[in-house]
């Protein structure tokens, strides 16, 4: 068994404000994919709000610069994560194909650490 | 009180080219931040992803079908490495605490309370 982050991916619709009935029913889709799921959940995580209300922090030259917007402007966003236990990554890749919404980062967590905290393929190196 | 997600974004450069003893200097000072926001309570939560080849796969919906890809959503030198759920009066409070993050860059938004 092993821990998998999915981070669910955006594509641009705003289920916040005035979504259409396909988009409410994919939004609908996805509470009954998280009840149907629950038992695979080690934490639940968040569902962001759009990336118009983002801000991010950049360390330049020693200095923190706080600038409106996400860290990439692309087509695609992040707009929520979960994290599920799951026997493999064939496993995760089956449960993603299963979202409702657009799509789905599926990332391995760090799991196994060193005495200092650091992840055990950078203390290996 | 609002929650946040702060995702902690970053290039590979700093794994690639730091010595042992930074790399262990660097993730003592996130563990010595991670440990006081848990302790006081505005951490709730959160987790580091691990980097490198094969630890990302992607799955998107291209024509209504789910199609799957090697790597994360986003080709890029920059790339989410770590996520944490805070609790904080306002966003000036959120970015704050961001500012004070060890690591690196990183993206506050708020979230959808359900």
């Amino acid at each position: 068994m092993g821990k998998y982050a999915f981070l669910f991916l955006d594509d641009g619709v705003d289920y916040q404000t005035a979504p259409t009935p396909e988009q409410q029913r994919v939004y609908a889709d996805i509470f009954k994919w998280f009840e149907t799921n629950g038992p695979k959940i080690v934490d639940g995580g968040a569902e962001l709000q759009p990336t118009r209300t983002a801000t991010t922090i950049r360390h330049a030259g020693g200095k923190a610069t706080v600038v409106d917007g996400p860290f990439i402007e692309a087509k695609e966003s992040i707009g929520g994560y979960t994290i599920f236990e799951l026997p493999d990554k064939d496993t995760a890749i089956a449960l993603a194909k299963t979202w409702p919404g657009h799509g789905v980062e599926i990332r391995q967590l760090v799991e196994a650490r060193d005495e200092q905290n650091v992840p055990a393929d950078l203390a290996a190196r | 009180m609002t929650q946040y997600v702060l995702m902690f974004v970053g290039s590979d450069e700093w794994r690639e080219t730091s010595s042992k003893e930074e790399i262990a200097r660097g993730y003592a000072a996130v563990g010595k931040w991670w440990d006081e926001l848990s302790a006081n309570g505005v951490l709730k939560g959160g987790e580091e992803l691990a980097k490198g080849p094969g630890t990302a796969t992607t799955v998107r919906r291209v024509n209504g079908q789910m199609k799957v890809f090697d790597g994360p959503f986003i080709e890029s030198k920059e790339q989410v490495g770590g996520l944490a759920l805070i609790e904080a009066p306002d966003l000036d409070a959120a970015i704050a605490i961001a500012k004070s993050w060890p690591g690196g860059d990183v993206e506050v938004r708020p979230i959808v309370v359900h």
